[in-house]
């Protein structure tokens, strides 16, 4: 069963890879490109590990086909900060101590870089229910929702200065 | 050799800042390296074969068709896995049983479990490997199962272990059963205090199983050569626990084994055992390439270990005047298909918080065929709380008490007896009572259908093995090794201490963990040990650190030592008589290194105790749907002695992490079992753990009442936030709605249905 | 290590298979390795079963077993099942 040619668009970088036609673009992701950033919990699209934003929407890249990244432009977590400048969201998340042991803190920041860039100014109940669709065990999501809420106030500022 | 402080360390610089720890960057950039994100070249990927029956004999096992799949490069099955002896080692709480072990980690005689790994095979892709399972002929005799723990004690229940006798009770059982263990505590004379009480409440309970849930699925990678020689990254909550399970079950010597600890992507205890890592090790043995194998998460649910689900009685008698006379509890905890549930620590955990000259606790350890239970925060502790806390409450309405008073009329301090036998050694519980009496919110009124709950809880807290190296680079910058895993932050406060001890800021200390080939034996991090021990290490180590350069600024100086005092720092005269001597930093000294001896380093292994127990006390505020019976949490408030926070983000996240696990103990998390005992909810989906929308922020209150015997005050605080969670609802739910739940979870169906049969038996 | 002092030893019904009953012992010893030399030769295989499957509670405090511990007159001493961790 020949594998198909996809060239896509990720954190920027034009990729090109062969898969097969059942691959996920998580699997893809993690073991063919070695992006092992974005992270497997269920593979049923319940957990959040595996968010990437795919044309400006999150997706669960365990429910998305590697077929399907074809012409589309995906961000991942890798792509958050630029060069060794972290993005607000991930300073504050570290300012915060928004992760204990961090798996599942590349899907929340991904997915809230996207609630941050349609709300500039969430409410906490805005912001619990955007990162519903994110498991966490360890931090009971307090010191997450702080984080999302303070970098978001300093996103504001710095687009008012 | 350690210092005792009866005072609080004053003027601390360090301890109780809140820096960035040292691999948050990598965590939150991705970059971070957890079990499944590592890959080696030619490396297979591994895929277990699982028993879909619940109770089978295993007939044979015909593996040909799978090993002559193209693509597959090793097939296993139990007995390619040396026999273990049947031998129960170690303390009767955790007995470790390797006969039991090597079963669990592949069947042999029986599959005891759906789910229970009876074969594995090892490809050159994963879709091969998949592909490979299905081709490999299993005869089973399927045999009737047992699940439930009272099932399962029942007189014709279905045997898991033919010649199981019960071991505890004299004389001993003649006919076999599914209990495998009867432990029993007691003090006093429980009937003679029950005659004294004014007020006696008795109730039985019904608890489910429910999973650690950690959002990482195991995950290891093994190379093992011809030589002999195997190396193995895996993540865990002690590599050291993985290389000594894992070489035992191998049958191969300890130190032909090095584990790389990966980061760790949550354990809460279940990751204090092995399952994938023996089986890696031998297709990597049997293949020549490096195997590779990361569960599923159906598989994380069929076949790792839950807590037990649980049945009990507790009867507790009080006087009127809030004195707790006597307090009587049968504990019976579900082990899985092979022994080993935490019903011990449960017995021993159950009334310790309370002042008590007559208690006994019994307890079963019962087997039945599902996961063998694993390790879950504070073992046993939050499973008996449900039951002791609840009948507490009851015990307070029956006299009018406020649930805190009566709490704190009861309270164990230094000196108050246990039901283990010595006097608590440590106090810290009525501090936690008293930081809610004084809470601003807990006096305020509620609204309808709106209720408040309040419960306590214990945890004994671990100490023992840890060893930590620590040097000075050439240019006076530190760095610190350990062997504990890191689960939620304890290399920042190692750097915390260290820096501390050392006068230096935090910002020039590196804190890393070392493989097992690299550093001395450290225990698992887990029973709220790592800051306590391996940060007594770290302390320990400093101080040799400390007496070794003033040791080389003395010879730097030609004075005696005595005369050097390390401060801020620096070395320094102790007094300007000593002459008139610059202070040297650190950067100074490590320039003369060699001249004055050679590298500086210090390594310190120690065995550990002296630690302090944890006590928590939590009030609730919950809003009952009377419409669809849901529950909702409106306001959680949970306190805590800690000792000493070292990192007081870090210990807060404890505790708001800790309450919410109990959340979803209390409300939603279950394993629903159909008629053929296969788990129908394995899968985050329907295993429903709490979401950030279901949540308000969760207060946490950090008590200090420093333990005299850590030189920084400290006491374990990763455990005790989640053992009164489940009551604290349930006593709140019991307020909101006149309805005492007596079962877990207390699911929206669970609730309707209790509101319902009360307003018709009105 | 020559210098003993008195110390008040009790095991709770889980050795009772060992020491048929017996619970407190007044014993002399200076560490903890003097009292697990006597309790063995009271009764023996004890003293192994204790050093692999115990913890000790000092006074109330509770340490691993580690033969150097020191004791102080008239301490009490507890031996209990070391506690699984999670």
């Amino acid at each position: 069963m020949a594998k198909h040619h996809v060239t896509t668009t990720i954190n920027g970088e034009t990729v090109e890879f062969l898969c097969d036609t059942k691959q996920s673009l998580l699997d893809v992701l993690r073991n063919q490109l070695y992006m092992t950033g974005t992270k497997e919990g269920c593979a049923t699209g319940d957990c959040g590990a595996c968010t990437v934003n795919m044309d400006g929407t999150i997706v669960c890249s365990c429910l998305v086909l590697g077929v399907e990244a074809e012409g589309k432009s995906i961000q991942t977590i890798e792509g958050m900060a630029k060069g060794s400048e972290l993005h607000p969201l991930q300073q504050k998340f570290l300012e915060h101590a928004a992760l204990q042991c961090g798996i599942c803190t590349p899907g929340v920041l991904v997915a809230a870089k996207a609630l941050l860039e349609r709300n500039p100014d969430p409410t906490e109940e805005e912001v619990r229910y955007w990162l519903a669709g994110n498991l966490c065990r360890c931090t009971g999501y307090n010191k997450i929702v702080e984080a999302v809420l303070d970098a978001a106030r300093v996103m504001r500022g710095a687009s008012n200065a | 050799m350690l210092k005792k402080t009866e005072e609080p360390v004053k003027d601390l610089k360090v301890v109780g800042t809140r820096p960035i720890r040292p691999d948050g960057v990598p965590k939150v950039t991705g970059h971070a390296q957890y079990g499944a994100d590592y890959y080696l070249p030619g490396m297979l990927w591994g895929k277990i074969l699982r028993s879909p029956h619940a109770h089978a004999r295993i007939r044979s096992i015909d593996t040909s068709k799978a090993q002559a799949l193209p693509g597959v490069k090793a097939v296993m099955v139990g007995s390619d896995l040396p026999e273990q002896k049947f031998d129960y080692l170690g303390p009767d709480r955790v007995q470790v049983n390797f006969w039991h072990m090597t079963r669990n980690i592949m069947a042999r005689e029986k599959a005891l479990y759906v789910g229970h790994a009876v074969a594995a095979v090892a490809a050159t892709t994963p879709e091969i490997a998949a592909e490979a399972i299905k081709l490999i002929e299993v005869d089973y005799e399927v045999l009737p199962h047992v699940i439930d723990v009272d099932e399962a004690m029942a007189e014709d229940a279905p045997l898991l272990f033919e010649d199981m006798i019960t071991r505890g009770v004299n004389p001993s059982p003649t006919k076999p059963s599914n209990i495998a263990r009867r432990a029993e505590f007691k003090i006093g004379d429980v009937e003679a205090g029950f005659a004294q009480a004014d007020e006696i409440v008795e109730m039985s309970f019904k608890t489910s199983p429910v999973h650690q849930g950690y959002i990482e699925p195991h995950a290891c990678l093994a190379r093992f050569g011809a030589d002999g020689q195997c190396e193995i990254w895996s993540s865990s909550q002690g590599h050291f626990m993985v290389r000594g399970y894992t070489a035992k079950i191998l049958g191969i010597p300890v130190n032909n084994l090095v584990v790389h600890p990966a980061e760790i992507g949550g354990g809460f205890g279940g990751k204090t055992v092995v399952y994938v890592e023996p089986i890696a090790a031998t297709l990597s043995r049997k293949s020549g390439l490096p195997v590779k194998i990361v569960m599923t998460r159906e598989e994380v649910f069929l076949a790792t270990g839950p807590t037990a689900g649980s049945s009990m009685t507790v009867r507790m008698g009080v006087k009127r005047d809030g004195k707790i006379v006597a307090a009587d509890g049968v504990f019976k905890f579900q082990a899985g298909a092979f022994p080993g549930s935490p019903v011990m620590n449960g017995c021993m955990c159950a009334f310790s918080v309370y002042d008590l000259e007559n208690a006994r606790a019994v307890g079963y350890d019962v087997v039945s065929n599902r996961p063998k239970s694993a390790a879950y925060r504070a073992p046993g502790s939050p499973i008996v709380a449900f039951a002791v806390e609840s009948v507490v409450d009851e015990l307070a309405r029956r006299i009018g008490m406020d649930p805190l008073e009566l709490r704190l009329r009861n309270a164990v301090k230094v000196g108050s007896p246990t039901i283990w036998g010595p006097k608590h050694g440590h106090g810290g519980f009525r501090e936690t009572i008293e930081a809610l009496m004084n809470h601003p919110e807990y006096k305020k009124p509620l609204g309808p259908n709106q209720g408040r709950g309040v419960a306590s809880g214990f945890w004994f807290n671990g100490a023992g093995e840890s060893a930590v190296t620590i040097h000075v680079g050439e240019d006076g910058s530190v760095s610190i090794a350990s062997g504990s895993m890191d689960v939620g932050g304890s290399r920042a406060s190692m750097a915390i201490m260290a820096a501390e001890t050392l006068g230096i800021p935090y910002e020039k200390v590196r804190s890393t963990v070392a493989n097992t080939a690299s550093i001395g034996y450290n225990h698992v991090t887990g029973g709220s040990r790592v800051t306590y021990a391996t940060g007594m290490a770290v302390v320990q180590a400093c101080e040799r650190i400390i007496e070794d350069l003033r040791t080389r600024a003395a010879m730097m100086w030609d004075v005696n030592v005595d005369d050097v005092i390390w401060e801020d720092g620096c070395a320094k005269p102790a007094n300007p008589s000593v002459g008139d001597f610059k202070p040297l930093t650190l950067a100074e000294i490590a320039a003369k290194r060699a001249v004055t001896g050679g590298p500086i380093a210090a390594e310190v292994a120690i065995n550990a105790g002296g630690q302090a127990p944890g006590f928590s006390t939590q009030f609730c505020d919950v809003e009952v749907d009377p419409e669809t019976g849901a529950v909702k949490i409106l306001r959680f408030v949970a306190a805590q002695d800690v000792g000493r926070a070292i990192h007081p983000s870090y210990v807060e996240g404890q505790i708001q992490g800790g309450v919410t696990q109990g959340i979803g103990w209390a409300l939603n998390e279950t394993y629903v079992y159909n008629s053929k005992g296969e788990m129908e909810n394995a899968g985050f989906l329907d295993y429903r753990m709490p979401v950030a929308s279901d949540l308000p922020m969760i207060e946490a209150v950090i008590v200090e009442v420093p333990n005299p015997n850590h030189p920084y005050g400290v006491k374990g605080a990763g455990e005790v936030n989640i053992v009164p969670v489940t009551a604290a609802v349930a006593n709140a739910i019991r307020s909101a709605t006149g309805v005492r739940l007596t079962s877990l979870p207390m699911s929206p169906p669970v609730v309707l249905q209790a509101l319902e049969s009360e307003s018709a038996s009105v | 290590m020559s210098e003993t002092v008195p110390v008040k030893v009790v095991l709770n019904g889980a050795f009772r298979p060992w020491t048929e009953g017996g619970e407190t012992f007044e014993i002399h010893a200076g560490t903890l390795k003097g009292v697990l030399r006597e309790l063995d030769r009271l009764y023996p295989g004890l003293g192994e079963v204790l050093e692999e499957d115990t913890a000790v509670a000092i006074d109330g405090v509770i340490h691993e077993i580690v033969y150097t511990q020191k004791l102080n007159p008239g301490s009490e001493i507890y031996f209990i099942p070391k506690i699984e961790s999670g």
